[in-house]
């Protein structure tokens, strides 16, 4: 008979649960791809993806309806990766960010990075799914987070910015600047690319990122 | 005037692929952009290379897919989570994976301990409108809405340390207003404050910090707006949370925290004294 008061209570907070499963449940395969991804280690990506619903369960009452949940919720995994085990990780064994905010103000491109040419055997390199996960993988962090939420999750860049709490601008020149090294890699991954700017891309590998 | 013929800017030729020309670029710049892009092969094919690129990235990230458990585990996990708030367990003891039978065999033995705790009173005797599993229940749902806001990531719904702020914002929101005190501590700061619902009535949830503990205050209607003249007070201690609040005919408060209870009993106090219309004349 005591126990009335808690199961009327338990009841009540039901439908609110089964809401917020509604809206998280099916972005479940892309929160873990995503968490992979970045943890680049499934059983973390599963604790990581498990924490992120709990945690966006219990503030779930702070998302304000109608506003983008994918966006909130990426947001909550992006946090939870960073204070992870593999997030710190990360962070400490290369300064990305310090790496990163040098070029950032840079709003003109080196022209060369943007390969006018369009050599045959860089289309032929994006055929190849197993180069590109290579290429993808040697991103540093804040870049393949970025590619990851504009080309695989198809996010905005107005989202993107929220999720990682940067400017548009931002986000656009680490769109820019991820692209550019996924075309690299692509061809420095090709042995027999012997054009001039291959060369170039050559001297300038693409920055190493070790978990 | 004349168009130089300049090639696409690589962040132009970014927003094209993302479909993003709206974000950062004028009416101008996209005119001249695609009358170049007219005219002009190697910008057609650096934005089809960046569009393929972007389509292949695409495909490629989609590499991991979550094992086929994953989904059921998480379901019930959130299921649990829901109902272990309810049984005000701290986060840090929650369980990761399913223990349904000693989660519910502990809120059990937690609710034998926790129901005298709640009766604890100051004032007059208890009376049959206020029994003591209502106590109870409400001292869990503050407690759990204090630690759902401290879990949030997100800010109050209003931010502010000024008094003047706060409390007309929450005009219109809610059916009765109430006194913010003016004279705290120097230690004891504002946050800002939420509007929220306790047992399914609205109520103003204000946000302080006593030192660094964060406290919550929830205020609400009475549920008796007449009858009794005296207030009542009562305070619980629960999960490592103080609870400790009053009750005057038109208001009830509930504040809950980390903090030493001496200190926040102190603080509902000082809250208490503004209620009366004697003591804060209206401004």
């Amino acid at each position: 008979m005591t126990l009335l008061p808690w199961k009327r209570a338990a009841r009540e907070t039901a439908p609110q649960a089964s809401v917020f499963e509604e809206f998280a449940l099916p972005l479940l395969p892309a929160l873990y791809n995503v968490a992979v991804w970045l943890s680049r280690n499934p059983s973390d990506a599963e604790d990581l993806v498990q924490e992120t619903c709990l945690k966006a369960l219990r503030g779930f009452s702070s998302f304000e309806l109608g506003t983008n949940f994918k966006a909130w919720i990426f947001r909550i995994l992006r946090n939870t990766y960073l204070t992870s085990r593999s997030g710190l990780a990360a962070r400490r064994t290369v300064a990305l960010e310090a790496e990163l905010a040098e070029g950032e103000g840079l709003t003109v491109y080196p022209e060369a990075a943007i390969d006018r040419q369009t050599p045959e055997v860089n289309l032929l390199r994006l055929s190849d799914r197993a180069a590109l996960q290579a290429a993808m993988e040697a991103l540093a962090p804040p870049l393949l987070e970025v590619i990851l939420l504009c080309d695989v999750e198809e996010l905005k860049y107005k989202e993107i910015a929220s999720v990682l709490d940067i400017p548009i601008g931002t986000v656009m020149s680490r769109i820019a600047r991820a692209r550019a090294a996924l075309r690299a890699s692509l061809q420095a991954a090709t042995p027999q690319a012997t054009t001039p700017l291959a060369a170039m891309l050559k001297a300038q590998p693409p920055r190493e990122f070790r978990a | 005037m004349s168009q130089p013929p300049s090639h696409l800017s690589p962040a132009l030729l970014t927003a094209l692929a993302d479909g993003e020309l709206l974000s950062g670029f004028s009416a101008d710049q996209l005119d001249a952009a695609s009358q170049h892009l007219a005219a002009c092969p190697a910008c057609t094919s650096s934005a089809l290379a960046e569009a393929l690129l972007k389509s292949a990235t695409a495909k490629a990230g989609q590499r991991y897919s979550p094992p086929p458990d994953l989904r059921e585990r998480l379901a019930h996990l959130l299921a649990q989570e829901s109902a272990t708030t309810t049984l005000h367990t701290l986060p840090n003891q929650r369980p990761t994976r399913g223990f349904s039978l000693p989660v519910w065999a502990m809120a059990a033995a937690l609710l034998l301990v926790a129901l005298p705790a709640g009766l604890i009173e100051r004032g007059t005797q208890r009376t049959a409108q206020r029994p003591a599993a209502r106590t109870a229940a409400l001292a869990t749902e503050v407690i759990d809405q204090h630690i759902a806001t401290l879990a949030a990531n997100s800010p109050p719904q209003v931010v502010s340390t000024d008094r003047h702020t706060v409390k007309p914002w929450f005009q219109g929101k809610l059916p009765f207003s109430f006194n913010l005190p003016s004279d705290l501590p120097a230690d004891i700061t504002l946050d800002g404050a939420n509007l929220t619902y306790l047992d399914n009535r609205p109520a103003a949830q204000l946000l302080y910090s006593i030192g660094k503990h964060r406290v919550s205050v929830f205020l609400r209607q009475g549920a008796t707006p007449s009858g009794r003249s005296a207030s009542t007070h009562f305070s619980a201690e629960r999960s490592g949370f103080h609870v400790a609040g009053f009750t005057t005919p038109d208001l009830e408060a509930v504040a809950v925290s980390d903090v030493e209870p001496a200190r926040l009993t102190d603080f509902t106090t000082r809250l208490e004294l503004v209620q009366t219309p004697a003591a804060n004349p209206p401004q």
